[in-house]
């Protein structure tokens, strides 16, 4: 079986409760902060293996605060403030940075109209919901 | 394994129909969570239902987020954020031999500025490069579903890397595709001409149908009999079994209407329709209704050729001919003031289709 699809999500949706942990999302932010950090597991120690970067939406409230973690699309080469557009599985920890995306695909999107983005998005999901019953009703393969 | 339509599911359409609709000649843009759980055609297999509409062509866009490689083709898993779908995008086998064209450069061809074959090798090399793509590229693939071992996946027909710096393409894409599906997929598939069995509701595509019927028929009368000139009750009879046929099929329909009432408002519609199209014509206009048809009135193409025969030993119109107005109002004085256009472009076309006469442009005629 394939891989899972990577539902999108919004950066301050990812950090409640609304997106379990282990899903595969897609979502963009605009990169705040670039660290070197150790391995996958842990988060907070500097050795030049890991690295990770701190996505924020447009508030850039604690809230939008998502923590990436990049092994799996490096070189990944950061330019601070720029947006991005992250593809990745949720980790969620009880440790300081609450929620990481380990990201699969990653690619910069500066000059994104982000609400017209915003707009698709939420177009996409009534579109869905409006679905739901009617998948619902009908015999799931 | 045949169909009776009697028996099978009421919600499958019969596979005769199919070709009615058409979403099923087109590359439908079907999210790839309702690719992966359409149903196979239980007439066709090959063919998959979503909803009311047969599909067997699609186009998706998505990231990659899988890859494999093989001899001749690459497998990318394909993830539209609704679901993921593996596509086979089948190698170009020009490309193949990249390798052997690089090692000729003819040195004395450099010399002009613009090389052509430096240049159709990088043309080559960019077409290769759009179609290897990494995990992570954005991919667009058109191809046909298919089932294998228990998965759908897509064998594409073209698939290319988009170029989207901006996501401009995403964006317009996720807010097409609810469109597309209010207005398309989710609409049940309508059967078109379903009135022409003559049932109540459709009254007046019924006479439609007829009258298209009846200027058929008459238009053959008129090639086979060589009918140069007629007048309406002449030609009556000709309609007689149409009507006849039609009624037969609608009993309670219309009880007023006399069969001669039908017969009347049929013919004078047709004659009506042939006028417009320019196949009969009214030489005189006077009580008595002759009704010429043009492409048998030997009177009028003599005219017609007349007047070309004529204009064009002219200076001003020796060399390109003469405009289709001008032969109408040169011919309308000599033949007949009633002439419409339309009758005249039908005999022009057909002096043409004979070789007595040439059009040097679309609008222009001589003679030879």
């Amino acid at each position: 079986m394939l891989l899972p699809p990577a539902v999108f999500h919004f950066l301050w949706e990812i950090n409640t409760d609304l997106v379990k942990d282990g899903a595969s999302v897609r979502t963009y932010g605009r990169s705040v902060h670039v660290l070197k950090f150790s391995e996958m597991v842990r988060l907070i120690s500097y050795e030049p293996e890991g690295s990770k970067a701190i996505l924020s939406g447009p508030q850039s409230s604690a809230q939008c605060h998502v923590s990436v973690q990049t092994t799996l699309v490096e070189p990944f080469q950061p330019t601070l403030g720029a947006q991005y557009f992250v593809l990745g599985e949720i980790e969620k920890t009880d440790g300081l940075s609450g929620v990481i995306l380990h990201a699969r695909a990653l690619s910069s999107i500066d000059g994104v109209d982000l609400t017209l983005m915003q707009k698709a998005i939420m177009e996409q999901r009534c579109f869905f919901n409006e679905r739901m019953p009617e998948i619902c009703a009908s015999s799931p393969l | 394994m045949a169909v009776n339509p009697g028996d099978a599911d009421a919600d499958e359409l019969p596979s005769v129909l199919w070709g009615l609709d058409p979403v099923f000649s087109a590359y439908s843009r079907l999210y790839i969570t309702d690719i992966l759980q359409m149903k196979e055609s239980r007439q066709v297999p090959g063919v998959y239902f979503y909803k009311t509409h047969p599909i067997f062509k699609v186009d998706v866009l998505g990231t990659v987020v899988y890859k494999r490689e093989r001899e001749d083709f690459y497998c990318y898993g394909v993830d539209d954020s609704t679901g993921v779908i593996n596509c086979l995008c089948w190698k170009d086998e020009k490309y193949s031999d990249q390798g052997e064209s690089t090692k000729s450069r003819d040195p004395s061809g450099s010399s002009r500025g613009f090389n052509i074959e430096d240049e159709l090798k990088r043309l080559k090399e960019t077409e290769q490069k759009s179609t290897v793509l990494e995990i992570g590229d954005l991919l667009r693939v058109r191809g046909t579903v298919k089932t294998s071992r228990d998965a759908r996946e897509i064998s594409a027909t073209s698939f290319y890397k988009v170029d989207d710096p901006v996501m401009a393409e995403q964006i317009s894409r996720m807010l097409e595709m609810p469109q597309v599906y209010r207005k398309c997929y989710d609409q049940p598939f309508q059967m078109p001409g379903d009135d022409l069995g003559g049932t109540a509701a459709g009254g007046s595509s019924r006479f439609h149908y007829l009258l298209s019927r009846a200027v058929l028929t008459l238009k053959e009368f008129f090639l086979e009999k060589e009918v140069a000139r007629f007048r309406p009750y002449d030609v009556e009879f000709l309609l007689h079994p149409l009507i006849q046929s039609s009624s037969a099929e609608q009993e309670s329909d219309q009880p007023g209407t006399s069969f001669a009432t039908q017969i009347r408002n049929l013919l004078k519609e047709t004659l009506s329709v042939l006028q417009d199209e320019g196949q009969i014509f009214r030489k005189i206009r006077t009580q008595d209704e002759v009704y010429n048809v043009t492409e048998q009135d030997k009177d009028l193409h003599t005219a017609i050729k007349d007047v070309l025969r004529e204009d064009t030993k002219r200076e001003k119109y020796a060399e390109k001919g003469c405009h289709v107005l001008h032969i109408l109002s040169s011919v309308r004085q000599r033949y007949s003031q009633n002439l419409s256009r339309e009758v005249l472009e039908v005999a022009l076309t057909f002096l043409e289709c004979n070789s007595d006469i040439i059009s040097t442009t679309e609008a222009h005629y001589t003679v030879l």
